[in-house]
């Protein structure tokens, strides 16, 4: 069924809205699952969740989305009365809302890129049925139960029988006070804080304005087990305001005067019918999520980008201004002090544009536990997943590019490094594996670890394959741990020899860490046999502003991030140059011997400074890999605006040079910006 | 967009359909469609840019826009000649990619009807590959530039 031209502007918001509610259920039902049960508030989450996707993806015509999300509403509308019916059913129902939860995102995923939705889920909406009847089968009998006394009260302010164990106490609201559902219903919010047990009649007072007259007729009953005791309820119940009086009920007292309108109650106590629930429920837990939440305003993405790219342009101009040409020799007070109040204020401006870009890693963490769940139940394996500093933020164009690798890597600790337990216990092992992701903000790098307690990489086997595909450069015996290790990060190079279900199917560590160099991050393997692996990714923190040292190469200018630089150095001591056997100029510093790379010689620049005692060395590091850089000489430190090269040059790989983009300077020339990871790479 | 704006732009291309861009490459009259031109700007400070064929002369910083400059000359294979005044820069549209392009000097905007223009001969050599056809407008001879087959060996071919 293709989209109706009307709603594709719709299509848009329906789609962020859903993937962003399902986001929010799978965090909820990983956490209900660990504690086996639901709590209220998680209930009302769920129901609202369902109950939004089913409206809007009604509207957009997606049946079966509806469909489904309308089936899980219903078993969640059960417990969201009776949550004691969990117990009947558990495991199922998060087996099942589970499943429920990847087919709605299955469907949300084909309308976006199909703009369909996808096939019928009738196999999970008949278990759903089965799970709603089996909650309901219980709770028959209750409710049957309920009109019942119901009727019986009709004649006297007895305890409801339904709420046996509770104290309940009838109160009326003041004659015309107005929105008597409302005033009830904030009644019972205060109420909340000190009762173990809260119940009213009618229930959820708040969802349906018709109920006002009702309890102007029949009185609004609270059902209480006080925290403390019962005379703190009253007193808040004293407290609140327009109650015109109150009464408390004991339970299977004699009938002492007929009631107003006896016809009216049965309704009232069976109020935990389907009807009312579907006008509004969204409400109570709109409110209740608000107070989780902090309020939040979703920005069309093009326009980030474009506060980002002006926010580039004013530090340019600013720079530009700042060091025009014109105000050279010239002393400026109070030009200088304005300057430096101006760049405060960029600065301050910058911070806060780059951090609405900044995303919290805490929804990548969230995936992955849903991997660890889902893939420990089918591969057998005990595993708990530990995260920690969920809390850092990164771009989000990062946190976009790391999804899939931190996956990929997820999924290569849950198949192949986690044993299974028996393994497990032979090796004097706890049974249960562990995996570790953590995140961490060192000096204007994000740094994570995925870390597993597994079986580690198997030094030999990936030696042998190495050897077998041709892929060794040098003997064998001088190949470090490390080295071999980076074997894995190769193309064409997969240790795994049958292809399962999570891993193996072709993509391998080496796109992993071509996503995570594509946003200008590194990838390094630690492993200790039978101890475990840990991948550790480091990222800068922003990719579009960078402060860089400008170095000139004859005319050229170019620009090295600060952060890739150790320390720069003139060098006046012929003996500390070393050629290796191939003529490669090596530096010798502290000791140690670091190979020199001549910028003029790399991009063919004519200079008169070939001399290194003329020149200057910068020692550059990126990963764990050092190298010098000869230049002619330092300019001085500039923030930048890292500009892509133009695509109309991507067919000459110009990155593959040690280039990494270019920068506008605040004379209006361009320079170029060195890539350190590329550079000790070439 | 209004029906009239609409039929305005189309107005506008069609203005602009016919009409051609003269420069001089030495002695030779070229032109290019005005359709393809955004700016002519005088030539500035070119960055060097390593890595690129050898008639790339670099990237210019127009208006903060980052744009690749070719030398017409050294891609025709001609020899290079220092740039003075009457140089000029053609920022060319290009698949949605600007493209700056290094001539002699500009000459005029001109319109060439079908019935001046012929087809180029079907002969070897490096300038023929680029043109689309050759017009002969008041005694002069002008070779227009196809701007696809201009950059084709630059497109990246996936």
């Amino acid at each position: 069924m293709p989209i109706d031209p009307s709603m594709v502007p719709m299509l848009e918001t329906f789609i962020y809205e859903s993937t962003t509610l399902l986001e929010q259920l799978d965090e909820i039902l990983l956490e209900s699952e660990k504690s086996k049960s639901f709590s209220e508030d998680y209930i009302n989450e769920v129901f609202r969740i369902m109950h939004t996707i089913k409206g809007s993806s009604a509207m957009m015509e997606f049946t079966n989305i509806s469909a489904l999300a309308h089936s899980v509403e219903d078993v969640f509308f059960i417990l969201r009365e009776n949550p004691g019916r969990l117990a009947s059913v558990n495991e199922a129902l998060f087996d099942v809302v589970f499943r429920a939860s990847d087919f709605l995102k299955m469907g949300i995923e084909s309308v976006q890129n199909t703009g369909e939705a996808n096939e019928d889920p009738q196999e999970m909406i008949q278990e759903l049925e089965r799970l709603a009847s089996i909650m309901r089968g219980e709770a028959a009998p209750a409710a049957a139960a309920a009109p019942a006394p119901a009727a019986a009260s009709s004649s006297a302010p007895v305890a409801d029988p339904a709420f046996a164990g509770l104290q309940q106490i009838k109160i009326y609201f003041e004659d015309g006070c107005q929105m008597e559902n409302i005033r009830a219903f904030m009644l019972l919010t205060q109420l909340k804080d000190i009762c173990d047990e809260l119940e009213s009649i009618p229930a959820h007072p708040e969802n349906d304005a018709s109920l006002c007259s009702e309890i102007i007729q029949n009185g609004f009953t609270v059902c209480v087990k006080p925290a403390t005791t019962l005379e703190d309820v009253i007193q808040v119940i004293e407290s609140a305001v327009s109650i015109k009086t109150y009464e408390v009920l004991k339970a299977e007292e004699a009938p002492a005067e007929p009631a107003p309108q006896p016809a009216q109650d049965a309704p009232a106590a069976s109020a935990p019918a389907p009807q009312p629930a579907k006008p509004a429920a969204s409400a109570p837990a709109a409110g209740a999520g608000a107070k989780a939440k902090q309020s939040l305003v979703s920005v069309n993405q093009a326009k980030v980008d474009q506060l980002m790219d002006l926010m580039g342009e004013l530090v340019t101009t600013e720079s530009m201004v700042v060091s025009s040409p014109d105000l050279k020799g010239l002393q400026l007070d109070n030009f200088s002090k304005s300057a430096r109040e101006l760049r405060k204020l960029t600065d301050e401006l910058q911070d806060v544009v780059m951090s609405i870009r900044m995303v919290p890693l805490s929804g990548l963490f969230q995936r992955m536990n849903r991997i660890v769940r889902d893939m420990s139940k089918s591969l057998k394996k005990e595993v708990d997943l530990v995260t920690e500093g969920g809390d850092t933020e990164v771009d989000k164009t990062i946190n976009e590019a790391i999804g899939d690798p931190f996956m990929h890597m997820v999924r290569n600790a849950m198949d192949h490094a986690i044993e299974s337990p028996e393994e497990r216990l032979a090796a004097g092992k706890p049974a249960r594996g562990k995996i570790t992701l953590s995140a961490q903000n060192i000096g204007g790098e994000i740094v994570m670890k995925i870390a597993d307690d597994g079986r580690g990489l198997d030094i030999d086997t990936i030696m042998r394959k190495a050897r077998n595909n041709g892929m060794l450069t040098k003997p064998e015996s001088e190949y470090t741990n490390k080295e071999i290790f980076n074997f894995i990060m190769l193309p064409g190079f997969s240790t795994n020899k049958e292809v399962t279900e999570y891993s193996g199917r072709g993509v391998g560590m080496d796109v992993v860490r071509q996503n995570i160099e594509k946003v200008g991050g590194t990838l390094s393997i630690d492993s200790k046999p039978g101890q475990g692996t840990v991948f550790t990714i480091k990222i800068p923190l922003t990719l579009a502003i960078a402060d860089g040292m400008e170095i000139a190469v004859g005319d050229s200018i170019y620009t090295l991030p600060i952060t890739s630089i150790r320390q720069s150095l003139k060098i006046y001591d012929d003996q500390q140059i070393i050629y290796d056997t191939d003529g490669t100029e090596m530096v010798m510093l502290y000791g140690e011997c670091f190979p020199l790379i001549r910028l003029h010689e790399l991009f063919h620049i004519d200079t008169p400074i070939t001399d290194l005692h003329d020149g200057i060395v910068v020692q550059i590091e990126s990963a764990d890999k050092v190298a010098c850089l000869f230049a002619d000489e330092l300019l001085g430190e500039q923030q930048v605006v890292v500009k892509p090269f133009p695509s109309f040059l991507n067919k000459y790989e110009i990155k593959r040079l040690g280039l990494s983009g270019c920068t506008i300077l605040g004379d209006g020339s361009i320079s170029l910006i060195l890539d350190a990871n590329s550079l000790l790479n070439m | 967009m209004s029906v009239e704006s609409i039929i305005k732009d189309e107005n506008a291309v069609e203005d602009l359909r016919g009409r051609f861009l003269t420069f001089f490459i030495g002695e030779t009259y070229y032109g290019i469609e005005l359709l393809n031109i955004i700016e002519i700007i005088s030539v500035q400070p070119i960055t060097y840019v390593p890595g690129l064929p050898i008639y790339f002369k670099g990237i210019i910083n127009l208006r903060g826009k980052v744009v690749p400059i070719i030398d017409v000359r050294l891609k025709f294979c001609k020899p290079e000649r220092a740039y003075d005044e009457k140089t000029c820069i053609i920022v060319v549209m290009i698949q949605d990619m600007q493209v700056g392009l290094i001539v002699d000097s500009v000459a005029e905007v001109i319109s060439i009807e079908d019935a001046q223009k012929s087809d180029p001969p079907e002969l070897g050599g490096n300038g023929e590959r680029y043109l689309s056809s050759i017009a002969k407008v008041d005694d002069k001879i002008i070779l227009n530039i196809s701007c696809e087959k201009f950059f084709q060996s630059d497109f990246r071919t996936y």
